[in-house]
């Protein structure tokens, strides 16, 4: 992969209690935010994505300023490179699943070229059967995927190739291990194929193995450590093996 | 049963429901998507018709377009006679008495909208005009149908305003609660109560379609909400 992906992210903001005081460059294809529920990641998230406006610092995906807090720049979340889906699946009940995965499709694809698309995308996530379905007819962990196969969509339609930063918060959480172990390594190849850049967060072991991807391991706001998740999440690795009785 | 006064109650009440729908729908958006001393004070003036007794309004719009004013006075000389006892000015008098009755039921149905809604849509890359129309007014259809027919029946019960600013001049001015008021002063109550029964079937049309049509804001989870 290219190292030129780089997102880089300097911030303080208070939310709550807790203080996030961060300094990061990501560089690789995909990396995880991973730690303790109420560390941060999910703001760090937003702020990226552009629904946290942090009170101090700058946030940077290649050469495009995105926050600027002494220079008072902050550009809207709907102008950034930037694609996300948030923790709660949030489909918008009116449409169908089609209509939904369809709703962040642009840089002028034909119409059927985007539900080709829309089609391919469905079927990485197990969901191609419910195109026409609402929402409101769905499960929990069907939603939770329909949502990610519309940010992906949305990531893979919104620039030229490699241009655009995707961001899930939690995409699998609660979902059945076996259907995430499908998911991800097709997951991984679509968006490696596309020069997608992937911030995930999660705080399941077995996932962030899974993807082998660069992990920032937060905890009460701060960066505790950074690198390959061999190396940042060994010892999770051994506790959680420890546990399985090994 | 005066059917000019009818006639012309209609063309006003539809009149000033479409106006108000094109103003009431950025004011709501706007007041819904945040807090502040300004949105409060807003907020406050379009509430004032619901407290203040109409005569007031009306009085202080009569001076407004009078000759009495500088706004008053510029509008005479563009328009070549004043905005009083006409239907425009009858149709501005409107708008500001039915404001609260548009505005707040959409207020209260964007407020509703969780804001995860609007962070999902704008994540994936949608401007905020889009996000309005696409995804804001869809879930809010309950409420935009709400706003309209309260804009609509509130026009035609309208009376206080319509008599200090219109005065009664058939055709022009004069609806069916002055109609309604004339004939009482007659003592023609045969045709006044066919006037009010009239007034009444508005009224009740009205709040019938408002309880029938299901709350069409279908939540995530499936659960209907009622009108607000």
């Amino acid at each position: 992969m290219s190292s030129d992906s780089l997102l880089a992210l300097r911030m303080r903001h208070r939310v709550g209690a807790l203080l996030v005081d961060v300094d990061l460059r990501l560089t690789a294809p995909w990396t995880v935010l991973f730690g303790p529920s109420g560390s941060g990641k999910t703001t760090l998230l937003r702020a990226i994505a552009g629904f946290v406006r942090p009170e101090v610092g700058r946030i940077a995906y290649r050469e495009t300023v995105l926050v600027d807090a002494a220079a008072g720049i902050f550009v809207p979340a709907h102008a950034r490179p930037v694609r996300s889906a948030a923790q709660s699946a949030r489909l918008f009940p009116h449409m169908t699943v089609q209509a939904n995965v369809l709703y962040g499709g642009g840089w002028g694809l034909q119409r059927e070229q985007e539900r080709e698309v829309a089609e391919q995308v469905m079927a990485v996530f197990r969901v191609q059967g419910l195109a026409k379905r609402m929402p409101r007819d769905l499960s929990g962990g069907e939603r939770q995927r329909v949502a990610a196969a519309r940010a992906v969509l949305a990531a893979s339609t919104a620039g030229p190739l490699g241009s655009t930063l995707l961001l899930l918060d939690e995409p699998f959480a609660g979902l059945d291990t076996g259907l995430r172990d499908t998911i991800l390594p097709e997951l991984w190849s679509w968006v490696t194929e596309r020069g997608i850049q992937v911030v995930s967060v999660t705080h399941d072991v077995a996932e962030a193995f899974q993807l082998l991807p660069d992990v920032v391991k937060i905890a009460d706001g701060r960066v505790v450590a950074q690198g390959p998740v061999e190396v940042v999440l060994a010892e999770e690795r051994e506790r959680l093996l420890g546990r399985l009785g090994r | 049963m005066d059917f000019e006064a009818l006639g012309l109650t209609l063309r006003l009440a539809l009149s000033t429901t479409a106006i108000l729908l094109l103003v009431a729908l950025p004011l709501a958006w706007w007041i819904a998507s945040g807090r502040g001393w300004a949105r409060a004070l807003v907020q406050a003036a379009v509430a004032m018709p619901l407290v203040l007794p109409p005569t007031v309004i009306g009085f202080y719009l009569l001076v407004a377009m009078g000759p009495l004013t500088g706004p008053g006075r510029f509008l005479i000389r563009v328009l070549g006679h004043p905005l009083a006892f006409s239907f425009t000015g009858l149709l501005v008098g409107s708008v500001i008495y039915s404001l609260p009755f548009a505005v707040q039921p959409l207020v209260a149905g964007f407020s509703g909208v969780e804001r995860e809604y609007v962070e999902a849509a704008a994540g994936l890359g949608a401007k905020p005009g889009r996000v309005f129309w696409s995804v804001v007014l869809p879930m809010t259809r309950a409420s935009l149908l709400t706003s309209a027919v309260l804009a609509f029946t509130h026009t035609v019960g309208e009376f206080g305003v319509v008599l200090m600013l219109g005065g009664n001049i058939p055709g022009a001015t004069r609806t069916l609660s002055i109609s309604l008021y004339d004939l009482v002063q007659d003592g023609n109550y045969a045709a006044a109560n066919r006037t009010a029964l009239v007034l009444v079937g508005f009224a009740m049309v009205a709040l019938m379609v408002i309880y029938l049509v299901p709350g069409s804001r279908v939540q995530d989870g499936g659960q209907a909400d009622v009108v607000r």
